[in-house]
C-alpha cells in the first residue's frame, strides 16, 4: 500500500472524529459555475486523512457538485467550470497543467447508480489496473482477488468471474464498482449517494464496507440520508444554496449544531 | 366540440342516439379505411413474395449456383458469377463503410455534442441517408470510372460504401447516445482517457445496436441497382476476380435479363430476384432480433 | 491551515511500473473519428461538384432553355429537361396523393385499432415493405400490377371518359398497356408508405396517453380523437415525414424505369407513358457520350437541387425522428 508519508494516530472508534489527522484535501475559495449559474460560492473546507466526511444538505445545495470537483469529472462537460484551489496533498488539482487521468487514478469515485461496465466481473475490476500498471497475469489475478475481498464481494463471485458484471444484483454491482475503484489503490474515494438506489440490506453492507475502507482511504460521501451520515462519518459538512453552512465533527453537528439552518435541516424541518 | 356539449346534459343513461349519426359514420369510415389500408400493405408484400416464389422457383436448380450466366438466346446456364460478384461488391462496400461509419458516428455522439461542425455533419448525413442513389452512381462515375477509363468492380464497391455509410453513421450515433452518461463518467473517474472509455465501454454497451445498423446497411446495399449501372455494370463472363473491370452482379443482371426478349434470361432474372429478396428480408428480420435480444437484457 | 497541508507528502509513492495511458493514441483516435465525419461532408459536396462539372457543358450550350425545352433529340443533339422534370414531379405528386392517406390509415390502425397481439407482426410486415429492393418493385409493377391495371382500370376508365372534356384527356389511355405516369405514381406510393407510416406511427405513439385517454374519456370517437387530438399534435412531424417520402419518390430510379414507359413526349393523360429524370439517366447513360452525357449530368444536377431542397425541409420538420 502506498501509505501517506505521515502516519497518523491509529484509527479510532467509528464515531469520534480525529481532528489531529492531517489534511488530505484542502478546498480554498472554490467557486463553481454551470454556464452562468453560480453553483458553489466561495467554499473553504478541509478533509482529513483516513476519515469519512459526509456532505449533507437539501437537493440542489451543491454537495454533489463539490464532490465532482475533486476528480474534475465535471470537465467532461464544457459548460461547467471551477475557480479557486483544491489542494490534494498540497497540489492544486484545478491547475490546468495537471494530468486528469493521473488525478482520477488517485481520486476514485463511486456513483449513485451502480455502473458496471458491459464486460466480465474480472475485467471490470482489472479495467483500472490495466490502464496504469503493466502487471503479469498472476499479479493481476492477485490484485483482482484482493480488491474483491476488500469490497466484501469475493465469496459471492469467485466462481463466476468470467460472467458479465451486468448480471449481478444492484447491491453486488455497487460493491463491484467499489472493488474496481479500490483496485487502483487511490488515496481518496468519493461516494456520490452510493446507496440511494439500493435496498436496506445492501445499504447496510455498503455502509459496513465504507467503515472498513476508512483504515486505508480518505473518504468523502454525499448522502441524502442524515442517519447514514450520522452512522458512518466522522466529519460532516452541511451545505445549503451552494455554500457550506457548517462543518465539524459529525457528533457535534448532529448533537449540538451552531447554526439555526443546520438544526432545522437535521431535525427535518426542511429539505 | 360536440362531445363536450353532449356531456353538459346531466347524465341520462347512455344511449346510441346520443352520438349523432354523422359522427358515427365518420368514425366507421376511419376504422374501415385504416384497416383496409393496412390490409392493402400486407397484401402487396404478400403478392410480391408470391410472384417471386411462383416465377422464381421454376428456375431453381443447383446449376444456378455453379454455372455462369449464358449468352443471349442460348439455353442453360446459371447465375453463379452474378451471385459471387454481388457478394464481393457488398462485402467490400460494407468493409469500407463500417469503419468510416462507426468512427463518424462516434465523433458525432462522443466528441461533437457541442460543436457546430458536428451539427452540420449530422444534418447532411441525414440528407445523404435519403439522397437518390442514382446521384451517388453519377458521382462515383465521375470520380473513378471516367478517369480510369472503364467500369470497374472497385467503383461499384465505392458506390455501395457511400450508400451504406450514412446508415451506419446514424445508427451508431443513436445507439451511442443511448449509453448512459454515468457509464462514461465511471470510466473517466478511473482515469481512462476518452479513447479508452469509448473503445472498451461505450462501444461495448452499444454493440448490438451498432451491429444492427451494419446489417441494415448490408440489406440496403445488397439490392441497390441504379448506382451499379454506372460503376460496376455487368458482364456475362465468369467472375475473374478482376475488380479493375466491370463485374457481374445480381441487381444489374436482374435488370438486364428481366427486360430482355429471351425466356431463358427472364427465368434466370426471376430466380435471382427471389434469391436477393429472400436474403434481404432475412437480413432485415435478423437485424430486428439482434436489437431485441439486447433490449431484453 | 496552509502549513498543515504542506506537511503532507507531495509525491505519491506509486509503483515504478506506472505507465501513462492516453496521450498520442487518444489524439489519433479523435483525429480518425473527426476525419471520418468530415468524409460525409466531402461526399455530399463531391456529388454536387461532380454532376455540376459534368452537366456544365449542357447548361452552357442550351442556357436556361435547357429547363424549359421539351425536346430530347439525340440525332439533332437538342436536349431539354422539361419532359423529365414534369414526369418526375407528376409521378411524385401522384405518389403522395395515394401514399399519404394510405400511410396515415396504417399509422392510425397500428396505434389506435390494432389488437395488442397483432401490433408487432403487422408493424413488421409493413416495415419489411421498405426492405424490398426497388428493382423488385419494378418487376412486380411491370409483370403483375401493370396487366391488371390495364385490364381493370385503364380500359374501362378510358372507355367511360372518352370524349368528355378535361377528364376525357386526363384519364384516356391511347394505348392501354398498363404502364405510364399513374402506374409509376402507384408503385412509388407503395414504396413510400412504409417510411411515412412508420414515422407517423412513432409520432402518434409519442403523444402522451393521458391526452388520448382524456379525449376518449369525454366520449370522443376514434375519428374525433385522431382528427382533433392526435393529428394537430403530430402535424409538423407528419408533414416532415411526407416530405421525406417525397424526397424518396423524386429520386427513385429502378422501379420507375420499369413501369413509366420511358416516352420522351409530353402527354396530358396520366395513363400515358412518360419519363422521369432518374429513369432517363438509367436508360440512356451507358450508351451516351458527348453532349448527351452532359445533358444527362445536367438532369442529375436538377434532380439534386429539387430533392435536396425537399429533404432539407423534411429534416428540419422531422428533426431526427427515426432512421429512415
Amino acid at each position: 500500500m502506498n501509505a501517506p508519508a505521515i502516519t497518523s494516530a491509529p484509527p479510532q472508534s467509528r464515531h469520534t472524529a480525529d481532528e489531529t489527522s492531517p489534511i488530505r484535501i484542502a478546498v480554498k475559495n472554490l467557486n463553481f459555475y454551470y454556464g452562468s449559474f453560480h453553483g458553489l460560492k466561495s467554499i473553504n473546507l478541509n478533509f482529513h486523512d483516513r476519515q469519512v466526511t459526509a456532505l449533507i444538505g437539501p437537493s440542489g445545495c451543491g454537495k454533489s457538485t463539490l464532490l465532482r470537483t475533486f476528480n474534475r469529472i465535471y470537465s467532461l462537460y464544457p459548460e461547467q467550470r471551477a475557480e479557486g484551489e483544491i489542494l490534494l496533498d498540497g497540489q492544486n488539482v484545478l491547475d490546468p497543467k495537471i494530468d486528469l487521468n493521473e488525478l482520477r487514478s488517485r481520486v476514485g469515485m463511486v456513483f449513485q447508480k451502480p455502473t458496471p461496465f458491459p464486460m466480465s466481473i474480472y475485467d471490470n475490476v482489472a479495467f483500472g489496473l490495466r490502464l496504469y500498471e503493466k502487471l503479469p497475469k498472476a499479479d493481476l489475478d492477485v490484485r483482482v482477488e484482493e480488491s474483491l475481498r476488500k469490497s466484501a464481494l469475493w465469496d459471492e463471485v469467485k466462481d463466476k468471474l468470467k460472467q458479465s458484471g451486468m448480471g449481478l444484483s444492484g447491491g453486488q454491482q455497487q460493491r463491484l464498482c467499489i472493488a474496481r475503484t479500490v483496485a487502483q489503490r487511490p488515496e481518496v474515494i468519493l461516494f456520490d449517494e452510493p446507496t440511494s438506489a439500493l435496498d436496506p440490506i445492501s445499504t447496510g453492507k455498503i455502509e459496513e464496507l465504507i467503515e472498513q475502507l476508512r483504515s486505508e482511504f480518505t473518504i468523502v460521501i454525499v448522502t441524502h440520508n442524515m442517519q447514514q451520515a450520522a452512522r458512518i462519518s466522522q466529519f460532516t459538512a452541511f451545505m445549503y444554496l451552494g455554500e457550506v453552512v457548517e462543518f465539524g465533527p459529525t457528533n457535534r453537528i448532529f448533537m449540538n449544531p451552531e447554526k439555526r439552518q443546520t438544526q432545522d435541516y437535521i431535525t427535518g424541518r426542511f429539505g | 366540440m360536440d362531445a363536450v356539449n353532449t356531456l353538459r346534459a346531466s347524465a341520462p343513461p347512455l344511449k346510441a342516439s346520443r352520438v349523432r349519426s354523422g359522427r358515427r359514420v365518420a368514425d366507421r369510415v376511419l376504422v374501415v379505411a385504416s384497416t383496409l389500408a393496412t390490409l392493402l400493405g400486407i397484401l402487396v408484400l404478400g403478392s410480391i413474395l408470391l410472384m417471386l416464389i411462383i416465377e422464381g422457383v421454376k428456375g431453381f436448380s443447383p446449376l444456378l449456383f455453379t454455372e455462369p450466366t449464358p449468352g443471349p438466346g442460348s439455353e442453360g446456364g446459371g447465375i453463379a458469377n452474378a451471385i459471387l460478384g454481388s457478394l464481393v461488391l457488398t462485402t467490400l462496400g460494407i468493409l469500407v463503410a463500417t469503419p468510416v461509419g462507426v468512427m463518424a458516428g462516434t465523433y458525432l455522439a462522443e466528441y461533437g455534442r457541442h460543436s457546430k461542425v458536428a451539427d452540420l455533419i449530422r444534418f447532411l448525413n441525414d440528407i445523404l441517408l435519403s439522397a437518390p442513389s442514382i446521384l451517388i452512381g453519377l458521382f462515383v462515375y465521375t470520380l473513378m470510372v471516367k478517369p480510369m477509363g472503364s467500369y470497374s468492380g472497385w467503383a461499384g464497391a465505392v458506390a455501395l460504401a457511400i450508400i451504406a455509410t450514412p446508415v451506419i453513421v446514424r445508427t451508431t450515433e443513436d445507439m451511442l447516445r443511448l449509453v448512459p452518461a454515468t457509464l462514461r463518467e465511471a470510466g473517466a473517474a478511473l482515469g481512462a482517457p476518452p479513447s479508452k472509455v469509448i473503445t472498451s465501454i461505450t462501444w461495448r454497451g452499444a454493440s448490438a445496436g451498432i451491429v444492427t445498423g451494419i446489417i441494415l446497411a448490408l440489406a440496403r446495399i445488397a439490392g441497390e441497382t441504379a448506382p451499379l449501372l454506372f460503376t460496376a455494370l455487368n458482364n456475362n463472363s465468369w467472375f475473374s476476380a478482376n475488380l479493375m473491370g466491370g463485374i457481374p452482379n445480381l441487381p444489374v443482371m436482374i435488370y438486364q435479363f428481366a427486360l430482355s426478349p429471351y425466356p431463358n434470361w427472364q427465368q434466370l432474372a426471376w430466380a435471382g430476384a427471389l434469391l436477393i429478396t429472400v436474403t434481404i428480408l432475412a437480413l432485415s428480420i435478423v437485424a430486428r432480433f439482434v436489437i431485441k435480444s439486447e433490449r431484453a437484457r | 491551515m496552509a502549513a498543515l497541508t504542506e506537511q503532507i507528502a507531495l509525491t505519491r509513492t506509486g509503483s515504478p511500473a506506472r505507465k501513462k495511458p492516453g496521450g498520442l493514441g487518444d489524439q489519433i483516435f479523435r483525429a480518425a473519428s473527426y476525419t471520418s465525419a468530415l468524409l460525409v461532408l466531402f461526399v455530399l459536396f463531391g456529388i454536387l461538384a461532380s454532376i455540376a462539372y459534368g452537366g456544365w457543358p449542357a447548361f452552357r450550350e442550351f442556357g436556361p432553355g435547357f429547363i424549359t425545352s421539351t425536346s430530347w433529340n439525340i440525332g439533332r443533339e437538342q436536349y431539354g429537361a422539361l419532359v423529365a422534370i414534369i414526369g418526375t414531379l407528376a409521378s411524385a405528386v401522384l405518389a403522395l396523393l395515394i401514399g399519404v392517406p394510405l400511410s396515415l390509415g396504417i399509422a392510425v390502425y397500428l396505434t389506435q385499432l390494432c389488437p395488442g397481439w397483432a401490433r408487432k407482426p403487422v408493424a413488421m410486415t409493413v416495415e419489411l415493405l421498405a426492405s424490398v429492393p426497388s428493382i423488385i418493385y419494378g418487376m412486380w409493377g411491370l409483370f403483375v400490377f401493370a396487366p391488371l391495371f390495364a385490364r381493370f382500370v385503364q380500359m374501362p376508365v378510358s372507355h367511360l371518359v372518352e370524349g368528355l372534356p378535361i377528364v376525357g384527356t386526363l384519364f384516356y389511355a391511347s394505348v392501354p398497356s398498363g404502364v405510364g405516369i399513374l402506374t409509376a405514381g402507384i408503385i412509388l406510393a407503395i414504396m413510400i408508405v412504409p417510411f411515412v407510416a412508420s414515422i407517423t406511427r412513432d409520432m402518434l405513439d409519442q403523444i402522451p396517453t393521458v391526452l388520448r385517454e382524456s379525449a376518449y374519456g369525454i366520449g370522443c370517437t376514434t375519428w374525433e380523437v385522431v382528427r382533433h387530438v392526435l393529428v394537430p399534435q403530430a402535424s409538423v412531424s407528419i408533414i416532415g415525414a411526407v416530405m421525406l417520402g417525397l424526397g424518396r419518390a423524386l429520386g427513385e430510379t429502378m422501379a420507375v424505369t420499369f413501369v413509366i414507359g420511358n416516352a420522351n413526349r409530353l402527354s396530358a393523360s396520366v395513363f400515358d407513358p412518360g419519363s422521369t429524370i432518374a429513369s432517363r439517366i438509367a436508360n440512356e447513360f451507358n450508351e451516351a457520350d458527348g453532349l448527351q452525357l452532359n445533358s444527362l449530368m445536367a438532369l442529375g444536377c436538377i434532380l439534386f437541387v429539387i430533392t435536396f431542397i425537399v429533404l432539407i425541409i423534411a429534416r428540419l420538420l422531422v428533426r431526427r425522428a427515426k432512421v429512415a
